[in-house]
């Protein structure tokens, strides 16, 4: 009953505090004024040759992405690498980068090299930068379902052929359900991306939604353009819904399954080579670039952009960490209801955390301020917690999906012999589940915790007078800074996030070793 | 059930802090960039002792922020007075029926071509169109001297602007359309898209291609000019059509926000920030011509009064702008 009314209560308000602005700005803009019919008349061909451009663009990152994070995934998750250890962190640091930060960085690094930018300004160049960020991800996805091969059916194969044939035929289709999500999740990911496009002056679905709503400031149609972008992403994930829901991917441990590394010398040393290439190309080279221009004269300007962003830690990682504590709690609660019961409640509450993680940045910021801007709602508005309803919304879809598979690998019988026993429904989630899912929960606490500190787009449409949040000072900043003070607050972002990447790694490892019981 | 505890509670006390109510404050939006406009609002906060509370933006993303979050809070305003880099906005919000009248005494000195007719909002320092130029690419008598030789054969591919959709481009190109006519200036846009003009995402897009030697020159905001010079590039600077139409000169402007919580503490910034102290602040850190007579400005500070400037009505302007903006869109997609 504890938990039920648990559920009840986190589900309502989800629904109150998160969903219905986002309903209520959805109806007053495309009914406000003239009509639905009007606006819908509104969309004209220009916009479905955008949005067909943008799934093009969004195709091909997405199809990049997943062949570069198969490669990686293997090698990291399948094969005994060197260093894998180390690579597993260190090539998901482009993922928890803001794009535009490393826009810019790929810009000057082209532009150092080459001395010409021109073909970067291109949609190759948006392909480029959004393939480095996200294949990162993929490989997380494809890596966690390598990781849940099972073993005897790898085996049983090599009993009768040789171990490419195993990998082809046995390996490759097992993880399809992984191939199709990482593919899906980066689709999605890269037709909702603004900045980028934006940036290197590439015109798709965003950026003219981001026309439409700050030159015209026309809100109904960049709402109605917006309602395309999430219509092709639920169509997409309805249509792989199965696979999404099924696939264990960013799953941390594969349960019950012994895992079946290959440890082949010759492949090792050349798995090692993509590794570091890969390293240095996504990770190294746009920190080399940012260092140099840093420092080219001289190291006041670092300390004046360290100075600048002093007040911001405090604030921003409290944020951060408050806003992870709520989505890790909302992220457990939707997911363990969802993957424990049958019923519809429990896969409404997915989808509408889907469609939120949907909407793009701006629509969901305005819709806040439109539903939250009243005198009885003050309280919520002008203060830290409509900060935290946006990063709730933003990111809880991600946290109830970590949290979902691993609760999925708990084999049901643990819990019915608790029920045997006369165990009560809270003590079972107390003892059995959250022991078992705690490094799940753990990873989706250090995700939810670097997506938040680093979220712009909502943030800067909803922050309280007076506050002060890194990301949104870094990009303010930037304008008419000079070059060196731009450099080094991105670079000091960047490297506070690899400090906190670097500490939750290894405050992970006693706590993994602690719920070893969890993962092997 | 601990650590859900301890969140609640750690929730509540960040939620009681952030909504400490002072009475003693003032809320200000800007959309002049934070690394100008934050020292003014401090000294301001300094000498007056009434907090604060800024929302900063920036031409770089379009406004976008602090532009529809006035429009967004309309029927609830937070702000007190907003604070632009340029009048186009200000007008927008006054149409909207956001802004309210404010006849500040210290302004009074101020040319009345600069200030609302009835008050809703007041210029201040100023800002001009300018071209900037690389001094590698260009010399003497190639470098341009008229917005109109930008489209000749031999800049072609050569010159940059900004998206002409946005911040102050769109309001230079609407100036032009005013001066000289809907047909002229479509004609001459039309040449600089022949002449394959590059289109860069904002003004200090376009200061930084020019400096890189991307392009050879490209039209932008002094502030970002007098920077990159600031930052040692080989780079010069034109006052356009000084024999001609004159060059566009932007106003910051500032106004009260209707119905807003702290208007007597909005009046006071307002007053601060038209103050002569201010402008000789902004002519010192970005360059910014002041309007009041007689203010102490750094020797790389051209005087308003040996530029000759755009004859235009910005009320005028702001309207044309809203009547073009389908057709540059259209300039924009061919």
């Amino acid at each position: 009953m504890k938990n039920k009314l648990l559920y009840t209560i986190i589900y309502l308000s989800f629904i109150f505090l998160v969903v219905l602005p986002v309903v209520y700005t959805l109806i007053t803009a495309l009914f406000a004024d003239d009509s639905f019919v009007s606006n819908i008349g509104a969309l004209k061909s220009d916009t479905f040759l955008l949005l067909a451009k943008s799934i093009v663009i969004a195709f091909l990152i997405a199809i990049f992405s997943t062949f570069f994070g198969t490669v990686l995934g293997f090698l990291l998750y399948k094969m005994k690498t060197y260093f894998r250890g180390f690579f597993k962190v260190a090539l998901l640091i482009p993922l928890f980068i803001s794009p535009y930060i490393l826009a810019v960085a790929w810009k000057d690094l082209f532009y150092l090299i080459f001395g010409d930018v021109s073909f970067l300004s291109s949609n190759f160049g948006v392909i480029l930068v959004l393939t480095t960020i996200f294949t990162p991800l993929s490989m997380l996805i494809i890596g966690g379902a390598f990781s849940n091969v099972n073993v005897q059916l790898e085996e049983a194969g090599f009993v009768i052929t040789n171990r490419r044939s195993v990998i082809l035929k046995i390996t490759i289709p097992l993880i399809k359900h992984a191939l199709i999500s990482s593919f899906v999740l980066v689709f999605i990911f890269s037709i909702s991306e603004f900045s980028v496009p934006a940036f290197f002056g590439v015109k798709v679905l965003t950026t003219e939604i981001f026309t439409q709503f700050s030159a015209f400031y026309n809100y109904s149609l960049a709402i109605l353009q917006s309602a395309l972008l999430i219509f092709i992403c639920i169509i997409l994930l309805f249509s792989e819904g199965k696979h999404i829901a099924d696939a264990s991917f960013l799953s941390v441990g594969s349960k019950g399954m012994k895992n079946q590394s290959y440890d082949i010398k010759r492949w090792n040393n050349t798995g090692l080579t993509i590794l570091v290439v890969w390293f240095l190309i996504t990770v190294v080279l746009p920190f080399v670039v940012l260092f140099i221009q840093s420092f080219k004269e001289g190291a006041s300007k670092f300390i004046q952009a360290f100075e600048l962003l002093l007040p911001t830690f405090g604030s921003s990682i409290g944020l951060a960490f408050l806003g992870a504590l709520i989505i890790v709690f909302v992220g457990f609660t939707a997911a363990f209801f969802s993957a424990r019961q049958s019923g519809k409640k429990g896969s409404f509450f997915d989808w509408l955390l889907l469609i939120i993680f949907a909407i793009p940045s701006t629509i969901f910021g305005i819709s806040l301020i439109k539903f939250y801007n009243q005198p009885m709602l003050d309280l919520i508005y002008s203060s830290y917690m409509i900060i935290i309803i946006a990063y709730v919304g933003k990111f809880s879809f991600i946290s109830s999906k970590l949290i979902g598979n691993a609760i999925r690998q708990i084999p049901k019988s643990l819990e019915e012999v608790a029920i045997i026993q006369g165990i009560s429904s809270y003590k079972r989630l107390i003892s059995i589940w959250i022991p078992l899912v705690m490094p799940s929960l753990f990873i989706s606490f250090v995700i939810s915790f670097i997506f938040s500190l680093g979220e712009l787009g909502t943030t800067i449409m909803i922050y309280p007078p007076g506050t002060e949040i890194m990301p949104i000072k870094v990009f303010t900043i930037m304008a008419n800074a000079p070059q060196s003070l731009t450099s080094s607050m991105t670079l000091i972002v960047f490297s506070i996030t690899l400090l906190i990447i670097i500490s939750f790694y290894f405050m992970m490892k006693p706590f993994i070793k602690k719920y070893h019981y969890a993962i092997d | 059930m601990k650590i859900l505890y301890r969140t609640l509670v750690v929730f509540v006390l960040m939620v009681s802090i952030s909504c400490s109510k002072n009475s003693n404050e003032v809320v200000v939006y800007t959309s002049v960039d934070q690394i100008f406009s934050e020292p003014v609002l401090k000294d301001f906060e300094k000498e007056t002792g009434i907090k604060v509370k800024a929302i900063y933006d920036t031409e770089e993303t379009k406004s976008t922020g602090v532009l529809n979050r006035l429009i967004a809070e309309k029927d609830n305003p937070q702000c007190d007075v907003f604070w632009s880099g340029d009048p186009v906005r200000t007008i927008v919000l006054k149409n909207k029926g956001i802004t309210v009248p404010y006849h500040s005494a210290v302004a009074d000195d101020i040319d009345l071509i600069f200030k609302d007719p009835e008050y809703h909002w007041t210029g201040f320092s100023s800002r001009a169109r300018v071209l900037i130029y690389n001094k590698d690419l260009l010399k003497g008598v190639d470098v341009p001297q008229s917005i109109f030789d930008l489209t000749n054969e031999k800049y072609k591919g050569k010159v940059a602007l900004a998206n002409p959709l946005f911040g102050t481009t769109t309001f230079h190109i609407a100036a032009l359309f005013s001066v000289i006519g809907d047909k002229k200036a479509k004609q001459f846009l039309n040449d600089l898209k022949k002449n394959e003009v590059i289109v860069a995402t904002s003004n200090g897009d376009v200061k930084k291609r020019v400096m890189n030697g991307e392009v050879a020159c490209g039209l932008t905001d002094t502030d970002d000019a007098f920077e990159a010079v600031k930052e040692g590039a080989n780079v010069g600077i034109v006052f356009l059509d000084q024999q001609g139409i004159g060059s566009l000169i932007m106003p910051n402007t500032v106004n009260l926000i209707v119905k807003s919580k702290h208007s007597a503490n909005g009046q006071k910034l307002i007053d601060y920030l038209l103050s002569k102290e201010t402008e000789a602040k902004l002519a010192i850190s970005c360059a910014q011509m002041p309007l009041h007579k007689g203010v102490d400005t750094p020797k790389n500070v051209p005087s308003l009064d040996h530029i000759v400037p755009m004859k235009i009505n910005y009320d005028q302007a702001s309207q044309k702008l809203e009547e073009i903006q389908d057709y540059l869109k259209r300039w924009i997609d061919q």
